[in-house]
């Protein structure tokens, strides 16, 4: 994990540098409201370090960043540690949620759409998770609020008051994965349910419940847990979009602000927390194949013996 | 009929006609004007744009701008007209060669009880500002403010500014009362104290009792923060808040057909498009000043307010706003719509029309870059469309680039990778001076911002022009110079071609009243605002 932190702290600092504009600029143009003279930006850019080689700016900042010292935040002018740390749990608050969501859809639309497959209810399906997959999240989103907020008014139109007003969010955050991860589960299913045991399951006389529940889908779940665990490490990134929209002061948010601003050392703040956040999730899934797949578990033990 | 039917008709004409006299779509608490009681425990929700507090540091400015919860004031502040008018200070007076005097009102408290005094004011105002940058705007340093006596306070700056009372409008010239921490618990005079804050999602106050002038309306405000424009809309409409900043155009018919009252300030902003006068190869074609009036008389202003901006602009051609120049914003002629005479001045220049309409001179297609983006390539839309359809009537090719956001427009300009650059800008104090001295001014004394010089430029007649605004204590003079100096940059040197004034467009709820759109949404006053019904 480590050589891969290191290289994308180099990539984040890299594109950083290279993305046009003036960090120092558009401190001074949102500090003062209207255009900074020549001598104040450089005054600035002296202040943050941004005379100093690029290299050099970059061995300093790895150097404390290996102590757990990310900088400090050009545009807020506090630690970017603790401006990350404030924004995680928004955004988990959302993430979580959303994420499971997804599953109590996707799973049961895919399952349902493998077992009556050409008929009805798989096109429904597969249409609907074409139309997910397909809208873009902004749009969704003023959709759901022109529907639930402003014509019903059962849900605020953003913000975080009430438990209610998590669910237009949350929908919205969980809609676009439930339509991917549904037609994954599909395509698994229909793999797991023309396969040679679920063959002898039936013969044996189980009940197609038993053989959908107790094999093929523990079966087909192998490779939709592991696309769940990148869009579950997409959505605890952040949610650009849906944060904006929702006015959610989650990572997502943070990361859009940082790239307006040219807040460097945010931006290698929050690409270098999204990759840890990358790598412990995948190291979730990975365990949790021991609890789907009963071969990895057996293997599991044969090698531990 | 039996009375209990009787008495369930007579209730059902009874709410057929509550009904009919009820309100309209745009309020979801009660109706018409004809209800026109004040509710003073009333909360007011505001949606502002983008939180953008900065909490730490000297330049943290909670509560202050660019949401101004009217929590801080200034020594003075600057009306819809943007005429200096009294706050804190009753008066002032310029002693030269550098100094102001300021008379301070008496008999007014900060919201933790300390007295504003000039001792308070030196520690909460100048010397605050004196930590910052550059002593700020102002220039002030640690010993610029002297205490003459409990209410009078003189300011020297640490250079010659006789601007400094202009510049004293604008919020982060607020005073804060002395130990008050303005990133975390903003104490100021105001008519709101401070209250709660929930970063990137909304800032309260509540009215404060003890303030010494008129008391606010409502009992309570809360700014929301809605970044995303279509959001703020929608919330606007499903009764989450009361009053919307900024409001698009192409939204304002749709609001007043749902019964929401638009209001729209004087001109305080403008549109704008630098010419690159000052380019090299292959952006060097509008260093032909005859070229650039070509450009300023073939735009059909008129066209773009009606056409692009809803009729919710003006064909203003300056680029501080007409009434903060006053009576000598006469002294700017501008470019009048001539589509004949723009075609002769690029015919003299040698450029001929080719076969396919673009026109032609040695060997070299008439063909310009068009940068848009500041604040944003979103908010200018769709104004560099009509632009290159309307210099395509002159037979000039117009390529749009678009920069997604202030930044990267900023850096194109700076490399000066463009012939025309278009901006959104805006006056936020009192300072006419400020903005053609700033962006355009090359002469001696000059620090200015050098991504606008080296495009846009005029030359040493505008400097000789501009340069006694340096020095010119008297306001209604320096109108008269910048005016001047503006006339030599838009008319006669066509580097700055502003195209349109612009208002400021707020959306309210038919239960607001009171409210007085400001031209500069830094200095929105909420005193005299409230809230009729339930």
């Amino acid at each position: 994990m480590v050589p891969t932190l290191l290289g994308l702290s180099f990539i984040a600092f890299g594109l950083a540098n290279l993305a046009p504009g003036d960090p120092a600029q558009q401190y001074l143009t949102r500090v003062l409201n209207q255009p900074a003279s020549q001598e104040e930006i450089e005054r600035v850019r002296e202040e943050l370090g941004l005379d100093r080689p690029l290299a050099v700016q970059y061995v300093d900042w790895l150097g404390d960043a290996l102590r757990g010292d990310l900088g400090v935040s050009y545009a807020t002018r506090r630690p970017v540690t603790t401006e990350i740390a404030h924004r995680v749990p928004y955004t988990l608050q959302l993430a979580i949620p959303a994420a499971l969501l997804a599953l109590v859809i996707a799973i049961p639309a895919g399952v349902v759409s493998a077992l009556y497959r050409g008929r009805l209810p798989d096109h429904v399906m597969r249409v609907a998770s074409l139309a997910g997959a397909s809208l873009p999240s902004f749009w969704l989103a003023l959709l759901l609020i022109l529907f639930f907020a402003v014509h019903l008014s059962l849900v605020p139109v953003a913000g975080r008051e009430g438990l209610d007003s998590y669910l237009l969010p949350t929908l919205t955050l969980a809609l676009g994965p439930a339509a991917v991860l549904a037609r994954f589960t599909r395509s698994t299913m229909l793999e797991a349910l023309g396969d040679d045991y679920v063959r002898t399951a039936r013969a044996k006389g189980l009940t197609a419940r038993l053989v959908v529940a107790r094999h093929a889908l523990r079966n087909a779940l192998i490779p939709v847990a592991t696309d769940f665990g990148t869009r579950l490490s997409h959505l605890v990134a952040g949610a650009v979009i849906v944060e904006t929209i929702f006015v959610w002061p989650g990572l997502g948010k943070l990361t859009l602000d940082a790239v307006t601003e040219r807040d460097f050392p945010m931006i290698q703040g929050v690409v270098l927390f999204g990759g840890l956040t990358v790598a412990l999730i995948n190291l979730v899934v990975d365990l949790s194949y021991t609890l789907i797949d009963a071969r990895v578990r057996v293997g599991t033990k044969a090698v531990a013996a | 009929m039996r009375p209990a039917a009787r008495r369930v008709i007579a209730a059902l004409v009874l709410a057929l006609v509550a009904a009919a006299c009820g309100g309209g779509a745009g309020d979801s608490d009660e109706g018409q004007g004809q209800r026109a009681q004040l509710n003073l425990n009333a909360e007011l929700r505001i949606g502002f744009t983008d939180d953008q507090y900065i909490l730490e540091g000297p330049d943290a400015n909670l509560g202050a701008y660019p949401a101004n919860a009217n929590i801080v004031e200034t020594l003075v502040y600057i009306n819809d007209r943007y005429e200096v008018v009294p706050r804190l200070a009753e008066r002032w007076e310029f002693r030269p060669p550098n100094t102001w005097r300021f008379h301070l009102r008496q008999g007014v408290r900060f919201h933790d009880g300390q007295p504003m005094n000039a001792q308070t004011i030196k520690e909460g105002l100048f010397d605050r500002v004196a930590a910052k940058r550059n002593g700020g705007t102002i220039r002030a340093t640690p010993q610029s403010a002297v205490v003459v006596d409990e209410y009078t306070i003189d300011y020297t700056a640490s250079v010659p500014n006789l601007r400094v009372v202009e510049q004293l409008v604008h919020p982060q010239n607020g005073a804060l009362a002395p130990g008050s921490n303005h990133g975390t618990r903003p104490v100021g005079t105001g008519p709101f104290r401070f209250v709660d804050y929930r970063p990137k999602e909304r800032i309260t106050v509540e009215r404060n009792n003890d303030y010494w002038g008129e008391k606010p309306l409502v009992a309570r405000m809360t700014f929301r923060f809605y970044p995303d424009r279509n959001a703020r809309l929608l919330a606007l409409q499903a009764g989450d808040i009361d009053l919307a900043y900024e409001i698009p155009r192409d939204d304002v018919a749709g609001l007043e057909s749902r019964g929401f009252t638009i209001a729209k300030s004087t001109v305080g902003a403008y549109r704008a498009i630098y010419l690159n006068a000052h380019g090299e190869e292959p952006y060097d074609i509008l260093s032909d000043v005859n070229v650039r009036k070509a450009i300023a008389v073939g735009i059909d202003r008129q066209k773009h307010v009606d056409g692009v901006l809803d009729g919710l602009a003006t064909t203003d051609q300056t680029f501080v706003p007409p009434s903060a120049l006053g009576a000598s914003a006469s002294l700017i002629r501008g470019h009048q719509y001539n589509l004949n005479a723009a075609r002769s001045l690029l015919d003299n220049a040698g450029w001929r029309a080719g076969a396919d309409g673009i026109r032609v001179k040695d060997g070299r297609r008439l063909r310009l870059t068009l940068v848009s983006g500041f604040p944003s390539a979103e908010v200018i839309r769709p104004t560099p469309t009509f632009l290159q359809a309307e210099l395509r009537n002159l037979g000039i090719e117009v390529e749009i680039v678009e920069r997604p956001d202030s930044a990267s427009f900023q850096d194109l300009m700076g490399r000066k990778q463009g012939d025309i650059f278009i901006e959104d800008g805006n006056q936020n104090d009192a300072n006419v001076g400020f903005l053609p001295i700033l962006l355009l001014y090359t002469g001696p004394g000059s620090s200015g911002s050098g991504v606008y010089q080296g495009i846009a430029a005029p030359g040493p007649r505008f400097d000789q022009l501009i340069q006694p605004a340096l020095t010119e204590p008297d306001h209604a003079k320096l109108q008269e110079i910048v005016a001047t100096a503006m006339n030599e940059a838009i008319t006669e040197q066509a580097t700055v071609l502003p195209l349109n004034g612009v208002y400021r467009i707020y959306g309210m709820k038919k239960s607001v009243t009171g409210f007085v759109p400001h031209p500069s949404f830094l200095n929105v006053s909420w005193l005299g605002v409230g809230v009729t019904g339930g």
